[in-house]
């Protein structure tokens, strides 16, 4: 029943629009009509595109004329894990130079997992008039000559970002590039950085800056440097040590600590590279107001580790290697109520046996003691289905659940059942669940519980879990918002995969490698299926028209995309399309 | 006093000025609340309108009778001195408590009376009642046509061009290209008509009660088993419509002949794309035969029965998006009847007519 719109100008429809943010929301804005699309395309100011391929930069460019934001993401989430060759793709350059014509007013770009080079650090400094912000997570393919190029060119800049990128480092001078006049910097990550960074040029940028929030320094930056770089910039409020070690010297302690006490807005620690035991201690008079404390560097064990993790009280991030042990945990779950988020990380993860005290005893107990507990990263060698249902009922508004059971295929240790119970569980009562990571001896049980009930479930990583097709089918079928899935060395095969094609194209992709699924599933997917991008990754160079039908596939990365078979692919990436896999170089 | 004078000067020492609406009604206003609204303080400095009825301020068309008094009220609070911030949120936050319409009308007119911070106020609620909301939901609070088209609703990056004609222009291209392409692999594919499996659901399915107690699992064995299992389903009374129709009418076309078909209608209405995809998903067959893991070894009675309500559940819940598809794929089905197994060059043609005959 047609009914008259309520008669609205485009300028005040666009006003509206100016306090709506989030892309969920701007995305739907512009499914709506034809007028709201069209206004909403031309004052988009901020787009984030979760996977590089899914569009073209020219159509980007040209839907969206005015955008000042740009984050773009390009390697599956599984090239952390060395799954991806090298090679594989992910190129920024493209978009660089579609974005360096069309927006001289880009302020902000985002990038992860991409590959970027010094030319296009290059061209980004030169062509954007007003650039502010530059965060590059987990890129690579560029040197310090690049950002050289940004540090002498981007006279606004306030965000520079590289966290854990790999730089090629051909010298530390780079950062003697920013001007003397320069003093609009905000935040300052050099964290990947293996090589020394001039301390000279570091102490007159931080002189020239006096807004700088967050510094986060490398390897490199010895303890003694660190007093110093303090006490240039007192507003610091997120630091990041460089090497935390020294020989015991009561001076440099004494000092660090005046330093820490020193800088009043400090909340938040990370850094303590190779670090000493007695230095922790230097942490103390400041632990009450940290709320965020990164030690998965501190790769020593630490006898005061555990008193400076209870001494934070309004700790609401802690990422920590497994020396904290079941008892720490135990001490965090008493003073630290305020806790959102824990990451526990394995010293020695590839020991046979276990060298540290920590369990599935130290989670649950942080599950019990923490009400405000949300986003957990666990490994451990040993778990329990009651465990987990513990943790569980204990946590009901967790919304990221990460465990890594370090052996895999490990069963229920008590009981030696499968962990299906246990996982089940958490996706019954957490119903906020958005990301989920499995491990242990699991069946297409899990998965069942999975399609049940992770109603909000957007992104699921699974390793040698499954018996059957099922298992995936069950996944597909029943998560309504799943965006991403990555799978590897499971049981899957064509037949859940070729029924559930259609849902594919409402995610982002579909990550599978050592399952179970043919060239010729692959080729009639990507047959019947021209939006979405199918491709194989092989290891033999040999085209995959020569392999039989029933031949399975080492690698395949799914993806919906709006801009056809990409032009970049590898000699070992195939697209499937029909009776022939295409290649188009 | 005169009748002019009266009109101007009310006892209590407050002057009025005269508005007019786009209805043609006259009302007059306290001055010092009016002239809170920018585009009424210029009109009355730059024109001196507003003095008396016969030369009253013209108000933009957008202000309404009933919306100017909302404005007037907003106005009348905010305008007189001496208000706390505290009070002034306060009031606002209650002001703005109205529906929809009401609020979409008072921005639009606030807009045109320039009072910014009135159109600030009522665009950030408006804001957050578009924040949250599905498309649709939007466009139900704001009474809004859907007239995206399936095509760039599921493609909006895409739309590049708002040019109707090129976007026709590029589906007929697009139709042209893909009859040439089904023309020409008909001709080749009478040989491989054999090899296709269209039993994909029946596969699913056969497969699924093979799991059921089928430990002695070889290749061979498991075929032979299918095709009793499929007899057997076909005469499930719940399913003997869809799946003999279903079978018939996929057995008596090659896959691309579906593709072909599939595609047409799809051009012809985009709104039953999405079905589409269902067909797609439904009517593509594993070629394949179904590797087992081996994991049906010596399953204890226990865990068969489990199993066993697995496999009925998986069938459930496949069987019960069949109604849509099977409307879909059975009015699909009876052209593809119409086509002879031995194709010919006009194979295309009667898949025309075939579409005709619905």
């Amino acid at each position: 029943m047609p009914r008259i719109a309520y008669a609205f100008p485009d300028e005040v429809l666009e006003h509206v629009f100016s306090f709506i943010h989030s892309d969920q929301d701007r995305n739907a804005i512009s499914l709506v009509c034809k007028s709201w699309y069209e206004i909403e395309r031309w004052c988009r100011r901020s787009i984030f595109v979760g996977n590089c391929y899914a569009v073209s930069p020219v159509m980007v460019v040209k839907r969206f004329p005015k955008l000042r934001s740009i984050s773009l993401k390009g390697k599956p989430h599984f090239a952390d894990f060395n799954l991806v060759p090298e090679d594989w793709g992910g190129y920024a350059c493209p978009w660089i130079e579609a974005m360096a014509s069309a927006y001289p007013w880009l302020e902000e770009i985002r990038l992860k997992r991409m590959v970027l080079t010094d030319e296009s650090l290059e061209l980004i400094s030169k062509s954007f008039k007003n650039f502010q912000v530059l965060v590059l997570s987990s890129c690579e393919g560029f040197s310090t000559d690049g950002l050289a190029a940004i540090a002498a060119n981007c006279r606004n800049l306030r965000e520079l970002d590289l966290r854990e990128s790999e730089v090629e480092d051909l010298s530390g001078h780079w950062l003697s590039q920013f001007p003397d006049s320069f003093t609009s910097l905000v935040s300052l990550n050099i964290s990947c950085l293996g090589s020394e960074v001039s301390t000279c040029a570091l102490e007159r940028l931080l002189a020239g800056c006096p807004n700088l929030q967050s510094l986060r320094l490398n390897r490199a930056v010895p303890l003694e440097k660190l007093v110093n770089l303090l006490g240039r910039s007192p507003n610091l409020v997120e630091l990041g040590t460089g090497a935390y070690t020294s020989e015991m010297q009561p001076d440099v302690f004494s000092d660090l600590s005046r330093a820490f006490v020193g800088c009043k807005q400090l909340k938040s620690l990370s850094g303590f590279w190779d670090a000493m035991p007695y230095y922790l201690p230097a942490v103390y008079p400041i632990s009450s107001r940290l709320t965020s404390l990164n030690l998965s560097y501190a790769t020593t064990e630490s006898p005061y580790l555990v008193k400076l993790v209870s001494e934070c009280r309004n700790l609401q991030r802690l990422w920590v290697m497994d020396y904290i042990e079941d008892s720490g945990l135990e001490a965090l779950a008493v003073s630290c109520k305020d806790l959102r988020e824990l990451r526990v990380f394995p010293s020695d993860p590839f020991g046979l046996e276990p060298n540290v005290a920590l369990t599935e005893r130290g989670l649950v107990s942080v599950s019990e003691g923490c009400p405000e507990l949300q986003s957990v990263l666990y490994f451990c060698r040993q778990m329990s289905n009651a465990a987990l249902v513990t943790i569980a009922r204990n946590r009901p508004n967790m919304t990221r659940f990460r465990l890594c059971i370090i052996e895999p295929r490990k069963p229920d240790y008590l009981t030696l059942q499968p962990l299906d119970a246990g996982f089940g569980a958490i996706v019954e009562h957490c119903k906020n669940l958005r990301r989920l990571s499995l491990s242990g001896l699991l069946t297409d049980r899990v998965f069942e519980y999975i399609g049940s009930y992770g109603k909000k479930l957007e992104m699921l990583s699974v390793a040698f879990a499954g018996d059957s097709d099922l298992g995936l089918h069950y996944v597909l079928s029943g998560c309504d918002n799943l965006r991403k899935l990555e799978v590897r060395d499971c049981p899957f095969g064509d037949k859940a995969l070729l029924a559930n094609a259609a849902k594919l194209e409402t995610m982002r992709s579909l990550w599978m490698s050592s399952c179970n699924v043919s060239f010729g599933a692959c080729k009639l997917l990507g047959q019947k299926m021209p939006r979405l991008n199918v491709e194989v990754i092989i290891d033999e160079r040999g085209p995959p028209d020569s392999m039989p039908e029933s031949c399975l596939v080492e690698k395949l990365y799914i993806y919906r995309t709006v801009a056809g078979p990409r032009m970049d692919m590898p000699g070992f990436v195939w697209r499937m399309e029909g009776d022939s896999a295409l290649r188009v170089s | 006093m005169s009748e002019a004078a009266m009109a101007v000067v009310k006892p209590e020492m407050k002057s009025y000025i005269w508005v007019q609406t786009v209805d043609g009604s006259l009302q007059q206003v306290e001055e010092e609340v009016a002239m809170f609204c920018p585009m009424i303080c210029q009109e009355r400095l730059q024109t001196g309108m507003g003095s008396s009825k016969n030369y009253a301020i013209s108000l933009p068309q957008r202000v309404n009778p009933a919306i100017f008094g909302l404005i007037l009220d907003y106005c009348r609070f905010h305008q007189a001195p001496g208000r706390s911030n505290k009070e002034r949120k306060t009031f606002d936050e209650k002001f703005i408590r109205m529906d929809t319409k009401k609020l979409c009308e008072l921005t639009s007119a606030a807009d045109s009376l320039q009072l910014k911070p009135l159109v600030d106020l009522t665009s950030r609620a408006l804001a957050r009642i578009i924040e949250g909301k599905t498309p649709e939901e939007i466009r139900e609070a704001f009474h809004l046509p859907d007239d995206l088209t399936e095509e760039e609703k599921l493609e909006p990056l895409r739309n590049m061009t708002d040019d109707p004609r090129i976007r026709l222009l590029n589906r007929l291209y697009a139709r042209k290209r893909k009859e040439l392409k089904e023309r020409q692999k008909l001709k080749n594919v009478v040989v491989e008509e054999e090899r296709v499996d269209d039993r994909s659901v029946d596969d699913l399915l056969s497969f699924i009660n093979s799991v059921d107690g089928d430990t002695k699992g070889t290749k061979t064995s498991k075929n032979k088993k299918k095709n009793r299992r499929r007899k057997d389903h076909i005469k499930d009374p719940s399913s003997i419509n869809t799946n003999e129709n279903f079978n018939k009418g996929l057995n008596a076309l090659p896959p691309l002949c579906h593709n072909g078909v599939a595609n047409n209608v799809s051009e012809a209405s985009t709104s039953n794309h999405l079905r589409m995809q269902n067909l797609a998903t439904v009517s593509f067959s594993s070629k394949h035969e179904f590797v087992d893991g081996g994991d049906d070894d010596d399953l204890d009675p226990a865990m068969k029965e489990e199993l066993d309500r697995e496999v009925e559940d998986f069938a459930r819940r496949l069987n019960s998006d069949w109604p849509e598809r099977m409307q879909e794929i059975l009015s699909l089905g009876q052209e593809r009847r119409l086509v002879p197994i031995s194709v010919n060059g006009n194979c295309s043609t009667q898949i025309y007519t075939g579409l005709d005959r619905r």
